[in-house]
């Protein structure tokens, strides 16, 4: 094993308030750990919280995905059109429905978002759905795609991991498709651990999911601890994508601190950019004016020169202490999707993959840090 | 409405939470430390080489059978009286399930003779579940595997902790535990287990590879996890198939790491239950005992079941105990779900279903309680 080497400054931090443990310690005290009350008032807050009619609470954004393609009738022999530039998760549920992604390429290095004129025509007679990953929590254009997807009877879905409070002309995201999948793992804005959940507007999306998350059963333990029901029927295929109540609790206290969270955030981005703007050798994707409508979950920015990301990351770790990621490495390019489908191309999407370096971002960052994570790179880009 | 005697009851205690406080503020969730810790504890307990923590039982069962590549076309070995989760597992990564009958009253673990009967060529793995925590016959089914070439999976879901090999220290035997004459073991965290976290599972195994694909699989089959790259062991990473997010996080195993240690203690506490049961209902006229009593020493009592004559006077015994603020539960054979029909009927699985009562029982239930569910088991059997 390689010597560990913990960065002075990490990608992401995370510092949870007294008030969070509290309302975990107390759901651990009462004993009830399985989906109940608590899931409950997190799913009314956050449905609230969006403006969405429906909020189903999951294991993970994975399944949230899993149950929008379920829900939205995707099954094998269908297509579903889907960023490369994106976490694995938004292919993969595709195929666990049986179902072909198809990858669309981005709009460019300004804007990483699905491009929909790409999306257009990629569009055949077996699109079931498309995907629009609203990545780093900008809004990808789920307008215009809401209005493609609604010309041609195929289904919009957001995969919302990054954009728990982001918005695009006012509207959250996460509300223009079929429905929305959010994510709360440990490095997100949300985070709770492992989490997920999905949005919708459709009642019956909403129904069918509960019940394929708890096993396609007709009711759950806490329907008969109450004593709602005494047994249960299973009429279908489900899975147990439940969360739990300490999880639940967690999310439900946070829930009351993101706004501030991403206004902090925010704050950051918009450092981050003014400082970078004059740096040569790189440049920043999005807009000012995105900003304020983002989550700013990450801080991508983008390297004119390919071939010098190793090393600059690398410097800016064992020199500085800054720790940075890679957001993200293409879906169609993993050994795994080229297997099954083949090498394909998306030029834009594999020219930004390839330059793309993400620094340090979260609420308590504090200034001198980021002055730190800029020195950093500034040194090490220079020539 | 609230039950005088719930069917199973939590008590967290202090260290417990305090484990899951500690981890909370260390603000590092994803699986990290506290999950390796907690696979190490865990794989020391079971007497395992390996043991890698998921997120439910449901999602064990479905990484064993992948891993021992179990697909489509191969048909699996279940018994007709489990959880639904052993069926929906083997349905979820494209095999047949084929259901086999019970040893019928008062052993409701899978028949032998039965199962030998269903074995055709394309029968390619059994699941050996240890229903309620009581000991399958693991011996026969072992020797049919070996002489058959099929993957033994262990269901012991219900079952951790029981013996499949009783120890004997006077005699210098160490013992065996279930989930370890199968090539794989699966087990569950479920909140009404022996040792719950909420949600949560393992997957045990002797075979380095098996394991080794088990972990791959659990997170979306990533060839570096957020763990190596904070600590710089990865720049970033290929996903080498498609895999899940079938993770469990640092708090749920800090929740496990710390309940471990009193797991024995618990069951032994059930076990005395179940014995207590035993004898004030044996000469209980309209009632019969479940398995036996060496059965009840290797056992690690998840639930105690009773058998009524039939299906209506079992179902007098549960309106008589409601009606008393008892919770009591029953087991559905496969076979009662609609969307399990057309796997067949399966006369003993289905008598047992149609006949068992499950009564009160978890680590903290009192001889108060226990006296008082005796009391009413008595009167309505009478009644």
């Amino acid at each position: 094993m390689p010597a560990t080497t913990l960065p002075d400054i990490p990608l992401f931090d995370l510092a949870l308030s007294s008030a969070d443990l509290e309302a975990v310690a107390d759901t651990l005290r009462s004993g009830w750990l399985t989906m109940g009350p608590r899931t409950q008032r997190f799913e009314e807050a956050f449905a609230e919280h969006l403006g969405v009619q429906h909020a189903v609470a999951l294991s993970s954004c994975t399944a949230a995905l899993h149950l929008a393609y379920l829900t939205a009738g995707v099954s094998p022999g269908d297509e579903v059109i889907v960023p490369s530039f994106t976490f694995v998760a938004t292919a993969a549920a595709v195929i666990y429905c049986g179902a072909t992604p198809v990858f669309a390429d981005i709009v460019g290095e300004h804007d990483l978002s699905i491009d929909p004129d790409h999306v257009r025509e990629l569009l055949s007679p077996r699109t079931r759905a498309v995907t629009a990953v609203h990545f780093a929590g900008y809004p990808a254009p789920v307008d215009r795609l809401a209005q493609l997807c609604e010309e041609h009877g195929v289904a919009l879905i957001e995969d919302a991991a990054h954009a728990p409070s982001a918005t695009l002309a006012g509207r959250k995201l996460g509300t223009f498709g079929r429905s929305g999948a959010f994510s709360f793992f440990s490095n997100k804005i949300l985070s709770i651990g492992e989490g997920g959940l999905l949005a919708t507007d459709d009642e019956q999306v909403a129904r069918q999911a509960r019940h394929l998350r708890s096993h396609a059963m007709s009711s759950g333990t806490w329907e008969r601890h109450t004593g709602a029901t005494t047994t249960y029927d299973v009429t279908g295929l489900g899975f147990n994508y439940r969360t739990d109540e300490p999880h639940s609790a967690l999310a439900l206290s946070r829930l009351s601190g993101l706004e501030d969270d991403i206004a902090r955030r925010r704050e950051l981005t918009r450092a981050y950019r003014q400082a970078l703007a004059d740096i040569d050798g790189v440049s920043v994707p999005f807009t000012d004016e995105s900003v304020e409508q983002s989550s700013c979950y990450v801080m991508p920015v983008v390297l004119a020169d390919a071939e010098r990301r190793r090393e600059v990351r690398d410097g800016m770790m064992s020199r500085h202490g800054v720790q940075t990621s890679i957001y993200y490495p293409p879906v169609h390019r993993f050994s795994a999707y080229v297997e099954r489908y083949g090498q394909q191309s998306l030029p834009r999407t594999e020219s930004v993959a390839a330059r793309e370096v993400t620094l340090p971002l979260f609420a308590h960052l504090a200034p001198e840090q980021q002055r730190r994570v800029i020195d950093a790179l500034t040194q090490e880009l220079a020539p | 409405m609230s039950w005088q005697v719930p069917l199973t009851d939590l008590s967290i205690s202090e260290p417990d939470i305090e484990a899951v406080l500690d981890c909370l503020r260390s603000g590092w969730l994803t699986m990290g430390p506290r999950t390796e810790e907690f696979e190490r504890a865990f794989a020391a307990y079971v007497g395992a080489p390996h043991a890698v923590a998921v997120s439910s039982g449901s999602a064990a069962l479905q990484l064993a059978l992948l891993a021992a590549g179990i697909g489509p076309g191969d048909e699996v070995l279940i018994p007709a009286l489990t959880f639904v989760a052993t069926a929906e597992a083997v349905l979820q990564v494209g095999a047949e399930p084929v259901l086999c009958d019970i040893a019928g009253a008062p052993d409701l673990n899978v028949d032998v003779e039965d199962l030998k009967a269903r074995l055709t060529p394309r029968t390619r793995a059994i699941v050996l579940v240890h229903f309620m925590g009581y000991v399958g016959p693991w011996g026969p089914l072992r020797q049919l595997c070996d002489e058959h070439d099929l993957v033994l999976i262990e269901d012991a879901a219900q079952a951790i902790g029981a013996w499949a090999i009783p120890a004997d220290p006077d005699a210098g035997v160490a013992g065996q535990r279930v989930g370890t004459v199968g090539e794989l073991g699966c087990f569950s965290l479920f909140s009404k287990g022996q040792l719950c976290v909420g949600e949560g599972g393992m997957v045990v195994s002797a075979d380095e590879a098996l394991a080794a694909r088990v972990r791959s699989l659990r997170s979306h089959a990533m060839t570096s996890g957020t763990w190596d790259r904070h600590r710089g062991h990865a720049e970033s990473y290929d996903v080498t198939e498609v895999g899940f997010n079938f993770r469990l996080d640092e708090s749920r195993a800090a929740l496990g790491l710390s309940r471990l240690g009193r797991v024995d203690d618990d069951i032994e506490h059930r076990r005395a239950l179940a014995r207590r049961y035993r004898e004030h209902l044996r000469d209980v006229p309209g009632i019969a005992l479940t398995w036996s009593e060496e059965a009840v020493q290797t056992g690690s009592h998840f639930a105690f079941a009773v058998l009524s004559p039939d299906r209506e006077q079992r179902d007098r015994l549960r309106v008589g105990l409601a009606q008393a603020g008892i919770q009591t539960t029953f087991y559905p054979a496969l076979s009662n779900f609609s969307g399990y029909h057309a796997y067949g009927h399966h006369e003993r699985a289905g008598q047992a279903s149609a006949c068992h009562s499950a009564l009160p029982l978890h680590a903290g239930l009192s001889a108060e309680d226990q006296d008082a569910v005796i009391a009413a088991v008595c009167e309505a059997a009478a009644g």
